[in-house]
């Protein structure tokens, strides 16, 4: 009874303390709940979307983009830049007020080491650095980035927070080395995963990949100090996160999906904004026809294009979100309207059935154990199946954990496959990578030389310098992939912040996810 | 004594040794390349950066080899480093186990004190209303669904009454107390600091009543089956007879027969506490080997994976040798079995 006694009055007692951490906005803490997917601190090895958003306020990049719109770059590190005609030589003018969080000025030298780790680390970002070279210039203010190939997507690329400018003393200093073999020789990263050395707006005060990241304001910030002095990010499941944007525990929430919203849309301590995410739910019919003889066939692709009714499909994905006429998200250059969109048909995927004769069962596989922006893949690849049974071919569904999923989805042997992509980086020339010969249009078994008019509007947008030809290309890009059918885009879910009352409207950001910094 | 106490010990290394082995087989022939879920859709499309990353993770040795590197380092107590958080097993195993053990402790404490407790005036009023009552709590207890309870407890608790937090072990971006037993409870009044201890409390309370709703159903009606056993034997009716206060009894001679097999389910249903925290863990965001375990699973990260797998393993060995002893210590029957 003593023992019972005793826990019944420390429960009461507890329950009777400030129990919910009701954050206050007076002593500029911000509390944002976030599904993690952090895996490091260390910008030259990360690329997540969680990664991003932790870092993105912790280390200026080259150019940054502000209010979600990747349309025009802005100045950063650097003043501004110029390239030559092809778009292969840019030089940047680095400005000379910049300090890092230390108190040390920023120089070109950082650039330099920063944008060359990244290449010679071989993470997963470094891809954004292939094929091209960075130099000093002719003083010590700029630096020069040449281009193997034409690159109009330089300025856009240098935004990632993967190719954010670290002091190079003090990683160096830390195991860090920019030189080739970075890969094995480089041990910075556990000093970046407990300390920050870079000359944003904020500094990581505690990294922890699975509860809770904490950033401070950076004292010696070379510009306009941020709203809020520390910045919680806690990792959430978007059920907790449902709990605890009505408890108040969290000001932000950013995992919540469309039924949840609708939820607490009459809630008058919280706002919601919601707009499109650059995210593409996609299809893929294998066009290998040792994959599959069937789903190589061109009429089982015009079938499956015109057998869809992607207005129903749409509806799965909640208010906000957004069909998806193209690859190239609509907030990209060269984004396709409702004038290109692909129109269901039943009568000619009827047809097209009819001459496919009967061809069985095809597999359409999904990962089923992860979500974006609150959409699972079942239900789309349920509707799908329903759909394709109305017009006569028989979808067999074969979801599985992600990381077996993804294995078959890389190896190109998915007869079928339902997936998203998340850009690479804010520019439509990421979307190339839909084509034949390409890392998707591979793994939708599309080769290379199967699609010769589209792999030669391909090369062009690739190489264009000029941004009106540059529009119509990725236009013509796209009404060639759709007319093609092998990879059928469906929709842009929306993306939605939820905020306290108290913290007001918190837009998402299409290129960050979340810009703490500009957070008010 | 002696001899028993050996002869559970070696049970439990052949156990330890068992689990290591079949640990890390089951996990060799997961589904999926590890390399996969680490590697961005672009570097997975570079042989060289796959090629670089197998080795740095010795997956392109053969699987035997694999497995003495990984003896060879599970002797030194190095149980390999976490693909998802780039540290060692052991610091990662270090920092959440305690958390679900704090937490399984809690669920452990309340189970006991309710299921135990209502299990006996379930026995002394058998049959009559109360007893039908707590009955079908038991019953409740045992077969709601903690996601479900935990979504509508959270919703209640935290959402609309505010009572308590719904979401991890302190406040958000609170310092914890200085770690000495990892038990934030325990390490904050060792620090001297009672707003923090019951601010960790208050976190506290509502995983640990889900978690701990089953083990309180299945202590309810193991307590109450065992007393009622009990109060039917000579020795309990003599010691009534003999005009004993009828608590008196039940203290000194009911329930001293009755807790055997009612020690017995606490122990295997405490190191089941543990094994069962992913789910309650999931729902209220606590930083604790259950989360630790989904999330390595879903990654495929083969060290974690092998490293939970094992900690839990040796938990069940080590609870049910404890239990055992116990068991023995109750019972002298049992030591001459």
């Amino acid at each position: 009874m003593a023992v019972a006694a005793l826990v019944g009055a420390t429960l009461a007692l507890s329950a009777c303390a400030p129990a919910t951490s009701t954050p206050d906005a007076d002593n500029g803490t911000l509390v944002i709940d976030k599904s993690f997917d952090l895996v490091t601190a260390d910008p030259a090895r990360m690329f997540e979307t969680t990664g991003g958003i932790v870092l993105h306020p912790v280390y200026d990049s080259l150019l940054t983009f502000a209010d979600g719109d990747a349309t025009k770059p802005l100045p950063s590190v650097a003043s501004g830049f110029e390239v030559n005609d092809d778009a292969t030589v840019y030089t940047f003018a680095i400005r000379d007020d910049i300090t890092f969080s230390d108190d040390t000025a920023l120089t070109a030298a950082d650039v330099i080491y920063s944008l060359n780790r990244v290449k010679n680390i071989k993470g997963n970002g470094s891809f954004l650095m292939e094929g091209l070279t960075v130099t000093a210039g002719d003083d010590d203010s700029t630096v020069v980035i040449t281009s193997d190939v034409s690159n109009t997507a330089i300025p856009a690329i240098v935004t990632s927070p993967t190719l954010g400018i670290v002091n190079s003393a003090v990683v160096t200093e830390n195991g860090g080395t920019d030189a080739e073999g970075a890969d094995t020789a480089d041990t910075a990263e556990e000093f970046l995963n407990s300390e920050s050395a870079g000359s944003g707006p904020y500094m990581i005060d505690s990294f922890d990949t699975t509860t809770e990241t904490v950033l401070v304001a950076n004292p010696n910030y070379w510009g306009d100090a941020p709203a809020y002095d520390k910045i919680v990010l806690r990792n959430a499941t978007a059920e907790t996160q449902l709990a605890d944007i009505q408890s108040g525990t969290a000001d932000i929430a950013l995992d919540l999906g469309s039924d949840q919203i609708g939820s607490i849309s009459s809630n008058p301590d919280v706002v919601v904004t919601t707009s499109s995410s650059p995210t593409i739910f996609c299809l893929f019919a294998n066009a290998d026809a040792a994959v599959s003889p069937i789903t190589s066939n061109p009429d089982f692709r015009e079938a499956v294009k015109y057998g869809l009714d992607y207005d129903a499909i749409l509806d799965l994905a909640g208010e906000g979100a957004a069909r998806a006429y193209g690859v190239v998200p609509n907030s990209f250059l060269g984004a396709l309207g409702a004038d290109d969109a692909v129109e269901t048909d039943l009568d000619a995927a009827k047809a097209a059935v009819a001459r496919l004769g009967d061809v069985g069962t095809v597999s359409l596989e999904y990962p089923s154990d992860i979500s974006s922006n609150g959409l699972d893949f079942g239900p789309f690849a349920e509707r799908i199946q329903s759909q394709l049974a109305d017009i006569g071919l028989d979808i067999e569904l074969t979801p599985s954990p992600v990381a077996s999923a993804l294995e078959t989805y890389r190896a190109g042997t998915e007869q079928m496959g339902l997936w998203l992509w998340n850009p690479d980086y804010p520019d439509s020339a990421d979307y190339l990578a839909f084509g034949p010969g390409n890392l998707v249009g591979l793994r939708a078994g599309w080769a290379a030389g199967s699609a010769s008019e589209l792999e030669a509007i391909m090369t062009s947008a690739s190489t264009e310098t000029d941004e009106s030809v540059r529009e119509g290309l990725f236009v013509d890009f796209q009404n060639a992939m759709n007319e093609e059918g092998v990879i059928i885009p469906l929709v842009q879910p929306a993306a939605s912040v939820v905020s306290s009352a108290a913290t007001g409207a918190v837009n998402y950001d299409a290129v960050f996810s979340l810009d703490i910094a500009a957070i008010k | 004594m002696l001899m028993f106490v050996l002869k559970r010990a070696g049970a439990a290394v052949l156990l330890a040794v068992g689990t290591i082995i079949i640990a890390f087989l089951l996990t060799s022939i997961l589904p999926g390349d590890p390399t996969t879920a680490m590697l961005s859709e672009r570097a997975a499309a570079d042989p060289t950066i796959v090629a670089a990353l197998r080795e740095k993770l010795g997956l392109d040795q053969p699987l035997y080899v694999q497995f003495f590197i990984y003896l060879g380092n599970l002797v030194t107590g190095d149980l390999g480093t976490s693909t998802q958080t780039s540290r060692p097993v052991l610091t990662d195993l270090s920092q959440f186990a305690p958390a679900s053990a704090e937490l399984a402790l809690f669920a452990a404490i309340i189970a006991i004190v309710l299921g135990v407790g209502l299990g006996v005036v379930a026995a002394l009023r058998a049959n009559g209303v109360v007893d039908n009552v707590l009955r079908v709590v038991s019953l409740g207890g045992v077969s709601v669904p903690v996601f479900w309870l935990g979504l509508i407890v959270a919703a209640l608790f935290s959402t609309q009454l505010r009572l308590f937090p719904s979401s991890g072990r302190l406040d958000a971006g609170q310092t914890p107390p200085p770690a000495i037993t990892g038990l934030f409870t325990v390490d904050s009044l060792l620090a001297g600091d009672p707003g923090l201890f019951f601010q960790a409390v208050s976190h506290l309370v509502l995983p640990a009543f889900v978690l701990s709703a089953p083990m309180v159903g299945l202590m309810l009606r193991f307590s109450r089956a065992s007393v009622l056993e009990v109060l039917g034997n000579d020795y309990v009716r003599a010691a009534t007879a003999k005009g004993l206060p009828a608590w008196t009894v039940v203290r000194r001679h009911v329930l001293r027969g009755a807790l055997v097999p009612v020690i017995t389910v606490l122990g295997t249903a405490f190191a089941s506490l543990l094994a069962g925290t992913v789910l309650v863990e999931q729902i209220f965001a606590w930083p604790g080997i259950g989360s630790y375990a989904y999330r390595s699973a879903s990654k495929l990260d083969l060290p974690s994976i092998i490293g939970v797998t094992l900690f839990i393993a040796l938990v069940y060995v080590v609870v049910n040798f404890v239990t055992d002893l116990l068991y023995g210590i109750i019972d002298p029957r049992i030591r001459t079995a």
